[in-house]
C-alpha cells in the first residue's frame, strides 16, 4: 500500500482528526496527497459518512495552521539566513526589493497559491515570513482562500463522488499545468526584454554626452 | 540593465524546459479527461470501504459484503485493507472477489449488456 491509499483509508476510518493534521503537516511543505483527501471527503459527505460543514471547517483549520507555522518558520528561522545575505555586497538592498515585492505582490501571491497554484503555497509561506510581510493580511488572504480551495475540493469530491481517484489525477495535473504556464510567461516576458535592443536608453546617453 | 550574453541563454533553456514540462502535463491531464468522459468505474484500491465501492460502482452493498462473506454493516467506514487483515485474506484476493461479484451483478441488471472488466486504467 502506499502513502496514498495508507492516508486514505485513515481517513475513512478515523475522519475528521486524520483530515486536520494530514492537511496542517502538508501546508508546512511536507508534500502529502491533501487534494486527494479533501475530494475524498466530499465523496464521504454524498456517502452521509461525513458532514459538509464538519469537513469545510476542520479541512481549513488545518491548512490555515499550517501555513501559519510556515509562516512563524520564515519569519524567526530565515533570520540567519537573511543576515548572511545582508553581509553581502548589495545585500541590504536586494533584501529591501525582496520585501517591497512582497507587499506589492504578497496579497495576490498569497490568495492564489492557496487555491489555483497550490505547489508553490509552503513557499510562499517561508518567504512571506522571511520578508516580514504584515501577519494579519497575510492570515486574512491565507484564510480567504484556503477556504475557497477547500470548498472547491470539498464540493468536487461531493458532486463527482463515484470517481474521486480520476478527478484527483487531472486536478493534480492541471495545477502544474497553471505552474507551468505562469513560469513560461514570466520567463517569455523576461527574455522579451532581453532581445529587445535598449535603443531609447542609448539614445537618452548619446544625447546627455552632446 | 544589460545582461550578460549567457544570462539570455539561460532564461531560454529555462523557458524551453518548462515549454516542455508543462505540455507533457497538459497531455497527461488531457488524456486523463478522456479516461474520465470513457471510464465510470474506479480502479478498486485498498483505502476504499465496501460503501464507496457500492456506490462508484452503483451496485447494491449487499452484493459485495455477501462475495466477502460479511454480514451488511450501517455506517461501515473500515478500508479494504482492514478487512482482508480481518479475514486473512490478502487486499488483491478481496478485489478480485468484489470485481467477480460486480461483473456478476451486472450481468444479472442487464442481462443484453455484456460484463466488462471494472476499473482497467489505461
Amino acid at each position: 500500500m502506499n502513502i496514498s491509499d495508507q492516508l486514505l483509508g485513515a481517513l475513512s476510518q478515523y475522519g475528521l482528526p486524520v483530515l486536520f493534521t494530514v492537511i496542517m503537516i502538508a501546508a508546512v511543505g511536507i508534500p502529502l496527497p491533501i487534494s486527494m483527501m479533501l475530494v475524498a471527503a466530499g465523496s464521504f459527505v454524498e456517502l452521509g459518512e461525513m458532514k459538509l460543514w464538519q469537513v469545510i471547517v476542520v479541512a481549513s483549520a488545518g491548512a490555515v495552521t499550517g501555513d501559519q507555522i510556515g509562516y512563524a518558520l520564515g519569519r524567526w528561522g530565515g533570520h540567519r539566513v537573511i543576515e548572511r545575505i545582508r553581509r553581502r555586497e548589495n545585500g541590504a538592498t536586494r533584501i529591501a526589493q525582496a520585501e517591497a515585492f512582497a507587499k506589492r505582490w504578497g496579497a495576490t501571491g498569497i490568495f492564489l497559491t492557496r487555491w489555483l497554484i497550490t505547489p508553490l503555497g509552503p513557499w510562499l509561506n517561508l518567504t512571506s515570513g522571511m520578508a516580514a510581510y504584515p501577519w494579519t493580511r497575510f492570515f486574512l488572504w491565507d484564510v480567504s482562500g484556503e477556504v475557497l480551495w477547500v470548498v472547491l475540493y470539498v464540493l468536487l469530491g461531493k458532486f463527482f463522488s463515484d470517481r474521486v481517484q480520476t478527478l484527483v489525477e487531472i486536478l493534480g495535473n492541471l495545477a502544474w499545468v497553471i505552474v507551468g504556464l505562469i513560469a513560461a510567461l514570466i520567463l517569455g516576458w523576461k527574455l522579451l526584454r532581453y532581445l529587445q535592443p535598449a535603443e531609447p536608453l542609448k539614445r537618452a546617453k548619446i544625447v546627455a554626452e552632446r | 540593465m544589460k545582461p550578460d550574453g549567457w544570462q539570455k541563454w539561460i532564461v531560454l533553456g529555462a523557458l524551453t524546459l518548462v515549454i516542455l514540462v508543462t505540455t507533457l502535463f497538459a497531455v497527461r491531464t488531457v488524456r486523463r479527461a478522456i479516461f474520465w468522459r470513457t471510464h465510470r468505474d474506479e480502479v478498486i484500491r485498498p483505502w476504499m470501504s465496501i460503501p464507496y465501492i457500492a456506490h462508484s460502482y452503483r451496485v447494491p452493498p449487499h452484493v459485495l459484503y455477501q462475495a466477502l462473506g460479511i454480514p451488511p454493516q450501517l455506517h461501515d467506514r473500515r478500508p479494504l485493507k482492514q478487512i482482508a487483515g480481518g479475514q486473512n485474506r490478502s487486499v488483491d484476493e478481496l478485489i478480485s472477489s468484489l470485481n467477480e461479484a460486480i461483473n456478476r451483478e451486472r450481468a444479472n441488471q442487464i442481462p443484453s449488456a455484456s460484463p466488462s472488466q471494472p476499473g482497467r486504467s489505461p
